[in-house]
């Protein structure tokens, strides 16, 4: 096939201070990451990662990020996360840093390996916890990522899928 | 093209978890906790969404403040796969440590979105495309139980969704039942009503671009590449073009009163009259141009041709006759209309006795009812089948005309009866040397019925009453012999111009070859000898002219009694001997024709007789019979491109593109001039010839109107200046006392200014509509008014043209022209001289020809102008001098239009941001101003004349590269104000040169002018 070939890093924004979730949007973290890449390799690093490069996917509550770039220079936009301490949104500053989880060649993959990664996450939640109500609502959130996954043929069946989202709840 | 990409990547991204963030509003929303609920909980996302989403988002806004009392954080999922944060993240403050439940479920809402992503396929590929190719089985896109069992349901649902894309069948007829013969004609016979056909539209349909043109359907021309190969044909062999949709146009009454009505119709001037004695007498055919009664030189009609029924008893002159005027369809209403005022007839005849042909009528019946019930249901349907199954008759003649419209209209006071025969000839001009060897090889003179042979079942009794009459034998004999005399004729052109000649002939589909041939005449018949030599000085006598067509009810029968095809391949097969002659006898249809000479070229020098050939008349429902022999002997069939190419070749004005002052031909300049626009403005301004800044000023029409008015004022505005020519005086008589040298005093000067300016004024509104009409063609005017009311006309007088062409040529070219010169009593250009033609003709056209002395190859609508002085001298010192150039001209509209495109995007703003409906009076007058177009003049033309370096003069209607003579060669017309004034002011050896640019080029290239008679 004839197609420009991505990596998609998958990225984990770890951060002490519940509010930088907050600021986390696509717009200040490809700002951010670019920033980065300029200062770390230079006026060259920039414009090679610039080309292709996106955030294709961001959840503030998990702080997972998914970024796209052009295979070649991969490794450069790779290298240069590591340098990132700060998030800087609306002036405000917090520290955090990236973790990669993985790095795939296309966006299913990670997207297959984020599940399987969440659900570790979440097992070894259930195992660590003492609090019994705690316990209980992990529980049911991981009966429900499975739940969804029985009964995702039904919701595409019928029309009103919010109505489904509720009733699961 | 954004929009596009932009649905493109939506629906790529249509499965693709969406983002999540919390609210941006976090700081402003920590005290107002109350009012968080109702606010959107989450920013619309950026990445990867499409409209819709964003639409879905915010009709869901409304339920979720009561939904997110009930969890206080809570992670929902969306449809399609897609998920969205509560809006608990704004509305609580940021707790300082993390919970365990909230971490998972915002894990888990992550896990079931990414699941979802995962599991739906991505791209808008099929199912089994998904499948790695080892996977992949034969026909899965068909059976879906090749498919793995995990993606069967997916392939479900998308088969029948394809299912549903797909076109449903109109017809309610299965496709055998479709082609069957009666339904095919059933069909043909409803597709025919709104489009005439002609007879051999199926044949066309099949080799032929087919264009809907004048109300015919016609082919415009081949599907193979045959440009060349037809003008080969033209010039070598024989071109085949059926002119079936030209309309023929029926005077029956006595001759007197007939020519008395039409006289007022054409001029002396013109040329022959409908009382011209060889067309009077029915031997040639005669060609004139008609106009409104009276109103010679305005109020053209157009150019028709005629023939008249030759008479039986010479001298007579209140014999009833028969007079068919062979027009364009284009020209028909106008010229029907004159007509019948000229005739007074105004009293339509009901049509049940006078309708011509008693056949299309009841299939039209029959056919019309049966055509609604088809649609109702399957029942009757049958039934109305069975019982049409016989009478379903292929349609022959009009049928987009109402069987109750009046066809023929009579005078109670001429006693003149005018019906239009459209449709109920065909007529086939086949062009080029070789058509006499086709036609005399394709057409056999019918035989002759002998006495003794069974009449009884014959159907063809009109035959048979004329065998028994034997001055009506005699009359065939001799036919017959002249006929088979012109195979031994070279060329067409040989024959007097317009001959006519009569003829009786057998089916041509029985000697019909078996394989297609190219007819070659026959060295024998080329013999030359007397008899070939009197045919060509004499031309065909006076009684050969006579045929049967003439007659209505002859002809009926001949349709009428027409074997089918089938009938006829049956008896052939039948044949004892297969691929022998067959012989019907007596019962083998006998069909009256008309042959009639057209002339090729007749005007100029070179080339005379150039694209001559012969017209066919039949009667209707014989074309397909005719035109196939025709086809298989060699004839190459041409569509109206083909006459095109044959008109320009032969220098003859093109109906209806070439009659500027007529009606057609304004209507036809209109609707070419919207074309022109609309193919104009389909491509980016980048990519099409900025027409302003190559100072062309109307590049899809032709202001003749405006280019006339301006020559006047032009000439008249230089009279002022001592040495030009003096001021036209009012009338001859004012011009005739003066001396012509001697500067006349003021009082004639002001005299037609007086006249001019009520006139000028007068023609106002008029000459705002066609000085609108280049840039803004749709809003030009109605098209009878320039026939009606403007002094625009086209010159065709033919001693005026005579003196214009003895003027356009080098004086000194030679000593031919300076013999030719006083031989024919001309004058010698001055200005004295051009004036009583100016002042006959005021804002007259002459139709020119132009043959470029270089290189290049005109286009249509390619400019005329007056060379300079500097580029004689040019030309004097380089004899290869291409032409001047035109400079560049500045844009003035360029700087309107980015203004107005600024100002919408302003409007465009607004109308998004505060409300809807205070944008829209604001847009009211913006849409009230006229859309400017890159590239071309907007608002009313300036002076067209002067606008450009070189003066222009007129416009090419007609031009390309000629192959007959190899150069480029164009017709047109200018100006004859402007061309009088040109060639006085022209030193005498280059007397006639002008200057062609085409509209898209700044290259001038020089031209001859010449005007032919």
């Amino acid at each position: 096939m004839v197609r420009f070939k991505h990596r998609y890093l998958l990225c984990e924004v770890v951060s002490d201070d519940p509010r930088c979730r907050l600021s986390l949007d696509d717009r200040a973290l490809c700002g951010l990451v670019r920033d980065t890449i300029a200062r770390v390799h230079g006026t060259f690093g920039a414009a090679a990662c610039s080309i292709g490069f996106a955030v294709r996917y961001l959840n503030a509550y998990t702080g997972v990020v998914l970024l796209r770039c052009r295979k070649d220079f991969y490794q450069l936009v790779w290298s240069a996360l590591p340098f990132i301490t700060h998030l800087e949104n609306k002036g405000h500053r917090y520290p955090c840093f990236l973790n990669t989880l993985h790095v795939g060649g296309t966006i299913r993959t990670c997207q297959k390996f984020l599940i399987q990664y969440n659900r570790r996450q979440l097992l070894i939640l259930l195992q660590n916890c003492t609090d019994e109500g705690e316990r209980e609502a992990i529980q049911k959130s991981v009966t429900k990522s499975c739940l969804l996954d029985r009964e995702s043929g039904e919701e595409e069946l019928s029309d009103g899928g919010d109505e489904v989202a509720e009733a699961m709840e | 093209m954004s929009n596009a990409k932009e649905r493109k990547h939506a629906k790529k991204m249509r499965n693709q978890p969406t983002n999540v963030t919390l609210s941006s509003g976090f700081v402003a929303d920590r005290g107002v906790k109350h009012h968080n609920g109702g606010g959107k909980a989450f920013q619309a996302p950026r990445l990867g969404t499409a409209p819709p989403r964003q639409t879905k988002t915010t009709h869901y806004a409304p339920p979720e403040p009561d939904v997110s009392e009930q969890l206080s954080s809570r992670v929902m999922f969306k449809k399609k796969g897609g998920w969205r944060a509560g809006p608990e993240g704004t509305s609580q403050e940021i707790p300082k440590y993390i919970t365990a439940s909230t971490f998972a479920q915002a894990r888990a809402a992550e896990i079931s979105a990414m699941l979802k992503a995962v599991t739906q396929k991505s791209s808008n590929s099929l199912v089994f495309q998904t499948l790695p190719r080892h996977m992949r089985r034969r026909a899965m896109s068909h059976n879906v139980k090749r498919l793995p069992r995990r993606l069967q349901e997916m392939a479900q649902k998308e088969a029948e969704k394809a299912v549903h894309q797909k076109k449903e069948h109109s017809k309610n007829k299965c496709h055998k039942a479709r082609r069957c013969h009666v339904n095919r004609m059933l069909e043909f016979n409803r597709r025919q009503k709104k489009n005439i056909w002609l007879e051999t539209h199926i044949w066309h349909a099949k080799r032929f671009h087919v264009v809907r043109q004048w109300g015919y359907c016609l082919g415009e021309r081949p599907t193979v590449k045959s440009h060349r190969a037809c003008y080969r044909a033209m010039t070598n062999r024989c071109l085949l073009q059926d002119l079936s949709y030209y309309c023929c146009l029926e005077l029956k009454g006595k001759e007197e009163e007939i020519l008395k009505a039409l006289s007022p119709m054409c001029s002396i001037d013109t040329g022959l009259t409908f009382a011209a004695v060889h067309c009077l007498s029915g031997k040639r055919q005669g060609s004139l141009t008609l106009y409104r009664a009276h109103r010679y030189p305005h109020g053209v009609l157009g150019p028709v041709t005629f023939i008249w029924r030759p008479e039986r008893t010479p001298g007579d002159t209140s014999a009833s006759r028969q007079l068919w005027i062979w027009l364009h369809p284009t020209l028909k209403q106008d010229i029907l209309e004159e007509v019948k005022a000229a005739c007074q007839c105004t009293e339509p005849v009901t049509p049940t006795p006078c309708v011509p042909d008693p056949l299309p009528t009841p299939s039209h019946g029959q056919s019309q009812p049966a055509l609604p019930d088809e649609k109702i249901g399957k029942k009757r349907k049958r039934k109305d089948d069975g019982e049409d199954a016989k009478p379903v008759k292929k349609f022959f003649g009009d049928g987009t005309r109402d069987p109750h419209q009046p066809r023929s209209w009579i005078s109670a006071a001429t006693g003149i009866v005018i019906s239009d025969l459209t449709m109920e000839m065909n007529r086939f001009r086949l062009i080029g040397p070789l058509s006499h060897s086709i036609l005399t090889e394709a057409l056999k003179a019918a035989s002759v019925h002998m006495e003794g042979e069974d009449t009884e079942k014959t159907p063809h009794l009109w035959w048979i009453e004329t065998c028994k009459n034997p001055d009506a034998v005699s009359l065939h004999r001799r036919q017959e012999a002249i006929f088979e005399l012109l195979g031994g004729v070279t060329s067409p052109a040989e024959i007097p111009a317009g001959t006519v000649l009569g003829l009786t002939v057998g089916d041509p589909r029985i000697n019909l070859p078996q394989k297609r041939s190219t007819a070659l005449p026959n060295p024998e018949k080329c013999q030359d000898n007397e008899e070939v030599r009197q045919l060509l000085l004499e031309g065909v006598p006076v009684e050969c002219a006579h045929s049967f067509i003439w007659s209505h009810a002859v002809c009926e029968s001949v349709t009428e009694n027409k074997i089918s095809d089938q009938d006829l391949n049956q008896k052939r097969s039948e044949l004892l001997v297969p691929g022998s002659q067959l012989v019907l006898g007596p019962h083998e249809s006998k069909i009256p024709i008309l042959l009639i000479q057209q002339p090729g070229r007749v005007a100029g020098d070179d080339r005379r007789g150039w694209g001559s050939g012969w017209d066919v008349l039949l009667p209707k429902g014989w074309g397909m019979a005719f035109w196939i022999p025709f086809i298989y002997r060699g004839a190459r069939a041409g569509g109206l491109k083909e006459a095109r190419v044959h008109s320009q070749y032969k220098r003859s004005p093109y109906v209806p593109g070439d009659f500027p002052d007529c009606s057609a031909g304004v209507l036809f300049a209109e609707e070419q001039a919207n074309d022109l626009l609309e193919k104009y403005k389909r491509r980016p301004p980048a990519k099409r010839p900025n027409y302003v800044k190559l100072g062309t000023l109307a590049p899809f029409c032709c202001p003749w109107e405006q280019l006339t008015r301006d020559w006047e004022s032009r000439v008249q505005a230089r009279e002022g200046s001592p040495g030009a020519f003096p001021p036209r005086g009012e009338g001859s008589d004012l011009r005739g006392d003066e001396v012509p040298c001697v500067p006349t005093p003021e009082k004639p000067r002001q005299a037609p200014d007086e006249a001019d300016t009520p006139l000028q004024d007068a023609r106002g509104p008029e000459g705002e509509r066609d000085t609108e009409c280049p840039a803004q063609a749709g809003a030009a005017g109605l098209p009878g008014q320039d026939a009606t009311g403007s002094l625009l006309c086209v010159l065709r007088s033919r001693a005026a043209l005579k003196q214009l062409s003895a003027w356009c040529g080098p004086s000194c070219g030679g000593r031919r022209a300076a013999q030719r010169a006083p031989g024919r009593g001309q004058r010698d250009l001055t200005p004295e001289a051009c004036l009583p033609l100016l002042d006959r003709f005021p804002r007259a056209l002459v139709w020119v020809s132009l043959s470029l002395l270089g290189k290049g190859s005109p286009e249509p609508r390619t400019m005329i102008c007056v060379p300079a002085e500097e580029d004689f001298l040019q030309l004097g010192r380089d004899r290869l001098y291409c032409g001047p150039q035109e400079p560049k001209h500045s844009d003035p509209f360029k700087s309107k239009i980015r203004k107005q495109k600024e100002k919408k995007k302003v409007e465009k703003r607004q109308n998004h941001g505060p409300a809807g409906s205070e944008g829209l009076p604001v847009g009211g007058p913006a849409v009230g101003l006229p859309a400017l177009t890159l590239g071309l003049w907007s608002g009313p033309l300036p002076d067209v004349t002067s606008h450009c370096s070189r003066a222009l003069l007129g416009f090419v209607t007609q031009g390309d590269f000629s192959m007959a003579v190899g150069c480029g060669e164009a017709l047109g017309f200018v100006s004859l104000t402007g061309l009088l004034d040109t060639l006085c002011r022209q030193p005498a050896a280059q007397r006639g040169l002008v200057l062609l640019r085409p509209p898209a080029s700044p290259q001038y290239r020089f031209a001859r002018i010449a005007i032919e008679l």
